[in-house]
């Protein structure tokens, strides 16, 4: 359990202090050398995203584990992510496995986050709270929300069940469209503005321990089986650059750091492990029957 | 007219107040009229400016995003704009594409993707951009055509909850009212008050002008003067020298008719002397006769019968005189011998003048009526009359009752009465008598007299002479027969 009622509250902001402290601390800490290469490390949406302050903690606590500076890049969409990584723009990414099987032979696993100690996830579907749907097939002729083009649990997967039913997403919702992150997914189906939604498991179980108000309106309709999470990758050309060595020892290390504990903490993840192409064969698998229907 | 002049019958101490209070009541009309007109114009500019801002803000926010018929980013930015416009509180805020339909609503349950704009909405805003106010919903509407290079991309609609501007156009025009309220009765009530302390020297002015007509001609008393304004003080101190003046006239008055009582009094004496004087000498005639021939019982009962008369004579003129000294019988009666006494009284008067009096007394029967006042009204016009005629003249008096009024005529071949004395036989008991060397007092008694009776006169002038008629009411027989 990563939280647990009124605990989690006082925790998270016992933590969210403690950042502050630290952060503060961090300040004092060696600064990263100048006059060495910036690296820039590229994230889509495929976590929890709402905290802008995960992500300048982030960029602190790398730059001082690889000492120089850090960039953060947050990325709209995974296709913008993945552009700038096979450009060279990004020295890193936390994309979707969905697009690292796309360019597969191209890049190189990094680290994949452990969630529930697990590199594994669930894709859901939802609906709003009043929708009468209970299975998947019952969604036909909603109006459908998805994360992005490019996410496996936000849109591979529905692809993948119309795909089974030889339907498309244009005949089987009656709309559908685009909202580029899965928390917009949740704020889409419980505002109403969609039917249902496909989205990431991992955000919605996080949002709901988070942001009951928002995820209480949904209800999930559909789970997929346990799916690799989204990994942090790099260009396989890059794979043994000690830059890119020292940016995945920091991942692989947050946990013995307690400045990288408590951003584990409030990402909802227990760390993050050495990643193997194997975790994501159920994502090929799905990615090929979804071409082969097209 | 009979409504104004009821008005403006109303005592100054209410009709002040009311005009204050109209005054005030149209004047807080007026006002509150040009507040609200100015709050209702500066509360629809600054929520047309705000609610332009908010249209400027959401039109930019959501241009991208229409022109890529982006449904998310489209709800997005409307979700954004929800609460971060201060002073706008959209119920809903609508991105319709130029076909009419729904790209994002705030409301998505309301307006769903893809749905019609409601032809309502549409109608009440059939203008690109601008605002309609619906006052009695306590509701604005809000139009902007969304454009992109001066090409017409998409539409945004906008309700706005405006109750709270329009509650608080009620509020103030309450508090108008109450404050103009409260301000209008308190002018009101302290206008009549401090109206009523300022003419209370006018209440008092007025105590002191009644008693002088019921014949008390007092002073206002000094110590008011000090607690009054200086515009009454000098009214009271002019009220006070007429007071005085008024006093002094009325003490001269009484006394010069005490003086002319006197003086009637010496001439009915000296008139009384030479009547009794006549019998007299003839009386002591008789005597003597009566000494020298008593023993021829013809002369002796010739001279008692003479004695006799003489005495009668004397005893009549006697009773006539203690008759006008009493006043006369006090009974409310007047008999037909209650007059006819009269012209004994003036016998001297027309012996001296050689005047020829024709004495007509038509009165048949009792009247009610004061015997006392009616005769001496009757002598002193006739004494008057002896002393206007020239000598060897006639006076003429007529005394008759007709029509439930006694009727006394008294004419003269005199020079006539001066016409400005005339009206003193008609002037009121509590006016002013005349100055002494004005003459005209007997007059002025008589129409003392006349006024008690509840009588007129009228003086004519039939071309020699002048005759004054006198008419006094009588009380009807039957009221005297229940009196009695």
């Amino acid at each position: 359990m990563l939280y647990g009622g009124g605990q989690r509250h006082a925790s998270r902001l016992s933590r969210r202090a403690m950042l502050c402290g630290v952060a503060g601390l961090m300040g004092a800490w060696p600064v990263p050398a100048h006059g060495k290469a910036e690296l820039s490390l590229g994230l889509t949406p495929v976590f929890l995203d709402s905290d802008m302050n995960v992500l300048s903690w982030l960029q602190r606590y790398l730059a001082q584990q690889l000492d120089r500076p850090v960039r953060i890049v947050k990325q709209r969409t995974h296709r913008d992510a993945s552009t700038a990584l096979l450009a060279g723009q990004l020295d890193a990414a936390w994309v979707s496995d969905f697009l690292y099987v796309q360019f597969q032979d191209r890049l190189a696993l990094l680290a994949v986050p452990l969630y529930r100690h697990q590199p594994f996830r669930q894709a859901f579907v939802i609906v709003n709270k009043a929708s009468k749907a209970s299975t998947f097939d019952e969604i036909r002729g909603s109006t459908h929300a998805f994360s992005d083009p490019d996410s496996t649990s936000g849109y591979l997967i529905t692809r993948w069940l119309l795909a089974l039913r030889r339907e498309s997403p244009a005949a089987f919702f009656r709309n559908f469209f685009f909202t580029y992150s899965h928390r917009n997914v949740v704020r889409a189906v419980g505002n109403g503005l969609a039917d249902s939604g496909s989205l990431e498991g991992y955000v919605w179980e996080v949002m709901k321990e988070r942001e009951p108000e928002l995820v209480d309106n949904t209800r999930i309709v559909y789970r997929s089986e346990w799916l690799g999470f989204p990994p942090i990758v790099a260009l396989d050309t890059t794979r043994d650059v000690p830059d890119i060595r020292a940016l995945t020892a920091a991942l692989l290390g947050m946990t013995s750091d307690r400045f990288g504990r408590e951003i584990l903490s409030l990402l909802a993840l227990d760390g993050f492990a050495t990643a193997r192409a194997a975790l994501y064969e159920s994502t090929v698998e799905k990615w090929r029957v979804v071409k082969a229907q097209a | 007219m009979p409504r104004f002049s009821r008005i403006a019958a109303w005592p100054l101490v209410v009709k002040v107040p009311v005009l204050v209070a109209g005054l005030m009541v149209t004047v807080a009309f007026t006002t509150s009229q040009i507040v609200l007109w100015r709050l209702v114009q500066d509360q629809e500019r600054n929520l047309e400016l705000l609610a332009s801002a908010y249209l400027d803000g959401l039109s930019n926010a959501a241009l991208p995003a229409i022109i890529r018929k982006d449904v998310w980013e489209a709800y997005d930015a409307l979700d954004r704009a929800r609460s971060r416009y201060p002073g706008i509180e959209p119920l809903f805020a609508i991105v319709a594409l130029p076909d009419g339909r729904v790209l994002a609503a705030s409301d998505p349950r309301r307006f769903p993707f893809q749905s019609t704009v409601p032809r309502k909405l549409r109608r009440r805003l059939a203008a690109d951009d601008g605002i309609a106010i619906d006052t009695a919903a306590g509701r604005a509407w809000l139009a902007r055509t969304v454009r992109a290079g001066g090409v017409s991309v998409g539409r945004l609609f906008a309700g706005l909850d405006i109750s709270d501007l329009l509650r608080l156009r009620r509020e103030i025009l309450v508090t108008i009212i109450v404050i103009n309220g409260c301000l209008t009765v308190a002018f009101a009530l302290g206008g009549y008050f401090v109206l009523k302390r300022m003419l209370q020297p006018l209440g008092v002015l007025e105590r002191y002008v009644e008693q002088i007509r019921d014949g008390r001609v007092e002073p206002i008393p000094e110590d008011y003067r000090s607690r009054i304004a200086s515009e009454f003080g000098e009214l009271f101190g002019r009220f006070n020298a007429m007071a005085r003046a008024f006093s002094e006239r009325q003490a001269l008055a009484c006394q010069l008719a005490e003086q002319e009582k006197y003086a009637m009094l010496g001439r009915l004496a000296s008139g009384m002397a030479h009547e009794v004087n006549n019998p007299l000498g003839g009386m002591l005639n008789a005597i003597d006769t009566i000494q020298v021939h008593g023993n021829n019982p013809a002369v002796f009962q010739a001279s008692l019968e003479f004695l006799k008369r003489g005495l009668a004579g004397i005893r009549d003129v006697a009773r006539a005189a203690l008759i006008t000294y009493k006043g006369g019988s006090e009974t409310n009666l007047l008999t037909r011998g209650d007059l006819d006494d009269l012209p004994l009284l003036v016998q001297h008067e027309t012996g001296v003048r050689r005047l020829r009096l024709d004495w007509h007394n038509r009165i048949s029967e009792p009247l009610a009526i004061g015997s006392a006042g009616v005769r001496q009204i009757t002598l002193n016009l006739l004494l008057n009359a002896c002393a206007a005629s020239p000598l060897g003249g006639i006076v003429t008096v007529t005394v008759s009752c007709s029509d439930g009024a006694l009727c006394i005529a008294v004419a003269d071949e005199g020079p006539g009465l001066p016409k400005d004395m005339a009206p003193l036989l008609n002037r009121a008991a509590s006016e002013t008598a005349p100055l002494p060397e004005s003459k005209g007092l007997g007059l002025w008694m008589t129409g003392h007299l006349i006024h008690r009776l509840g009588g007129r006169a009228e003086v004519e002038y039939p071309g020699v002479g002048t005759q004054v008629v006198v008419t006094v009411p009588v009380v009807s027989k039957e009221t005297l027969d229940v009196a009695a």
